[in-house]
């Protein structure tokens, strides 16, 4: 209405990323959260380097030693040992490249199946959006842990198996939130033009319609990273998931479960991390949340 | 009203269906033979081999097998536990009471702070208490509730000795005969002094463990419908008219404001069985999650086949009723939109 009567050499409006970035920063908790999770990402992709042993080295002259601010803890192994004498920092910093990867790998498989069953189902609606939808019922109907144990005993346990297993129990939500998103969208005009000057389906779904399906996707997408490693360390915690001596957090929390009363670090460390890690990732989606999707935007 | 009804309970036919199919396919896929699990690795002669194979109508073709599992289902048979050779929907039975009463108790905790807590941070947005409460939500809901039960047991259970570490009775000072299934109210039938409150006092930490995630997930829930009920216009109407403070908040706004709440509480179920599976094994309660699991320690497959089916049908069954619901409160939901 104004905006006639503005001068002429006003500034250009911010750019799509600035308007985003402003809107994110303004929550600190989630600036805060990417800080953490970026923080976890460097270690983990750095572990090589930074963490002082292989996390499978045993020290068998120290086990069980306490972290180095407790009595009997040594700077040569700053968070302890474990039962076999293997340094905790180390596993710990090993354990994020585990987790983070699940997360990952969780997050862009069930992204892109989502994407491509969301969209089948919302073009070509009848019985193919018939199929698709009450696959995804069936899904959710089981409770997500009972599911992927399901998945776990038939396939049997592994890292890889935990990845399908959790896969299978988030992908629903990226097909419910794809289809949902796309089916209104399919409706507005901009779609029935782009139909009527004779744009191809394949084009007219990912080009057209899919960009405008992106921001509830994105936070479902961050989410989906925090659900997958939580999930996956539940999985690891029952013996069901990534099997020892791989250190993931989970595991490392069941294969110290019997030191709980003797050794208490041993089962704090690794819930400490799964906790750190999930809070972060959770209070960046939060962020997201805010700044991509304004109607849910936190009041 | 019928329509509604009965299109609502015919759309989860084919869910039962498909999860049938899930159930029945999942189990042929596991590596081995069902045959040879059952006798052990020491084999038999090829015609007691037969024999077994024909007893467990796996020399049938697949179609028919299919059909003779949902025949099987319809009339309650859910097969036959391997390791006790007890029915499955016996031993689901007899255990499924633990799973309720610990459930509904996490439920009710989640409930009664979750919900308050979230109307008071609502109001006071921005207070201190605000700004705790969503801080401490956040680190519920991403708690990883194995973890955090091991924790309350470390300090609460054994560090300050409050409450027992596992278990739902001391089995030494009382002994409760089985009567509805729920500990407290057979501790209560039995009328032995202190059994009651000795249960109760088994329930604390699994409750205040399962209930976490829950409890975050109200309070969270709650404030933000809170937020927005508060800006509407009945709410400013009530406020002119000089109602007091509390009969507005709690009487006009609070009431509005639980509908998407209840929703929430309707549909976690299935996240608190989940839930289940994990608060169970750690604090050994002899419920269905327990029993999960160590069904696929002891690779007893059929037991984790029948467990899956009867935890997802009443899954499938409560988030019915809660939709059904849904239609009798809200009829915008029973006329279609």
């Amino acid at each position: 209405m104004a905006a006639e009567a503005l001068p002429l050499e006003q500034a250009a409006p911010p750019g799509p990323f600035a308007a985003f970035w402003a809107a994110f920063s303004e929550n600190k908790g989630a600036v805060f959260g990417l800080i953490v999770i970026l923080a976890i990402i460097l270690v983990a992709v750095l572990a090589d380097f930074i963490a002082p042993y292989h996390p499978n080295e045993q020290f068998r002259d120290f086990v069980r030693l306490p972290p180095v601010w407790a009595e009997g803890g040594t700077w040569r192994f700053i968070l302890g040992t474990d039962g076999l004498g293997r340094d905790m920092l180390s596993r710990l910093i090993y354990g994020a490249r585990i987790s983070l990867f699940i997360g990952f790998a969780v997050m862009s498989v069930s992204f892109l199946l989502g994407i491509l069953l969301g969209l089948a189902a919302a073009y070509y609606r009848g019985i193919t959006d018939t199929i698709i939808t009450r696959l995804m019922d069936l899904i959710m109907a089981v409770p997500s842990l009972v599911l992927a144990i399901l998945v776990v005993a038939v396939l049997g346990p592994n890292l890889l198996n935990t990845i399908v297993a959790v896969t299978i129990v988030y992908l629903p939500r990226y097909v419910r939130l794809v289809r949902a998103s796309a089916i209104t969208e399919l409706s507005k005009e901009y779609v029935i033009a782009a139909r009527v000057i004779g744009v191809k389906p394949l084009r007219l779904m990912l080009v057209t319609v899919l960009p405008n399906c992106l921001a509830p996707l994105i936070i479902q997408a961050a989410l989906g990273v925090s659900d997958a490693i939580l999930e996956a360390a539940a999985l690891g915690f029952l013996g069901l998931g990534a099997q020892p001596p791989l250190s993931e957090w989970g595991t490392m929390l069941a294969d110290s479960r019997e030191f709980i009363r003797s050794n208490p670090w041993l089962v704090t460390l690794p819930g400490i991390a799964i906790l750190i890690t999930v809070v972060s990732i959770n209070l960046l989606g939060d962020g997201l949340r805010d700044a991509l999707d304004p109607k849910m935007r936190r009041s | 009203m019928l329509k509604f009804f009965l299109t609502r309970v015919a759309l989860t036919l084919p869910t039962f269906l498909a999860l049938m199919f899930l159930t029945f396919i999942a189990i042929r896929l596991v590596p081995g033979d069902p045959v040879e699990v059952r006798v052990g690795e020491r084999g038999i002669s090829p015609e007691r081999l037969a024999h077994f194979r024909h007893e467990l109508g796996l020399d049938q073709p697949i179609w028919k097998q299919f059909f003779d599992y949902v025949r099987a289902l319809l009339h309650g048979d859910f097969g036959v536990s391997l390791s006790t050779n007890a029915p499955i929907l016996h031993e689901f039975l007899a255990l499924f009471p633990a799973t309720i009463e610990l459930s509904f108790c996490a439920m009710l905790l989640a409930i009664l702070i979750g919900i308050p807590a979230g109307a008071v941070a609502a109001v006071k947005r921005g207070s201190l208490f605000d700004q705790t409460l969503m801080g401490l939500s956040v680190a519920g809901f991403s708690m990883p509730i194995f973890w955090w039960g091991l924790l309350l047991i470390m300090v609460v259970a054994e560090g300050w000795g409050l409450t027992p570490v596992s278990g739902r009775i001391d089995l030494i000072k009382f002994y409760i005969e089985p009567v509805t299934g729920f500990m407290t109210i057979d501790a209560l039938l039995s009328g032995q002094k202190g059994a009651f409150a000795d249960a109760l006092h088994h329930l604390v930490l699994p409750a205040i463990v399962l209930g976490t995630v829950p409890l975050a997930t109200i309070a969270r829930m709650t404030r933000s419908s809170m937020l927005e009920v508060l800006s509407e216009d009945y709410v400013r109407t009530a406020r002119a008219k000089g109602l007091s403070p509390f009969r507005v908040i709690g009487l006009h706004a609070l009431r509005n404001a639980l509908i998407p709440v209840v929703t929430v509480i309707g549909l976690s179920i299935g996240g608190l069985l989940a839930g289940a599976v994990l608060t169970e094994t750690i604090f050994s309660w002899p419920g269905i999650g327990k029993w999960l699991i160590e069904a696929i320690g002891r690779r007893d497959y059929p037991a984790l086949q029948g467990g899956v089916m009867l935890v997802s049908s009443v899954v499938i069954l409560v988030n019915l009723g809660v939709d059904l619901l849904y239609g009798v409160i809200n009829p915008q939901i029973r006329h279609g939109r």
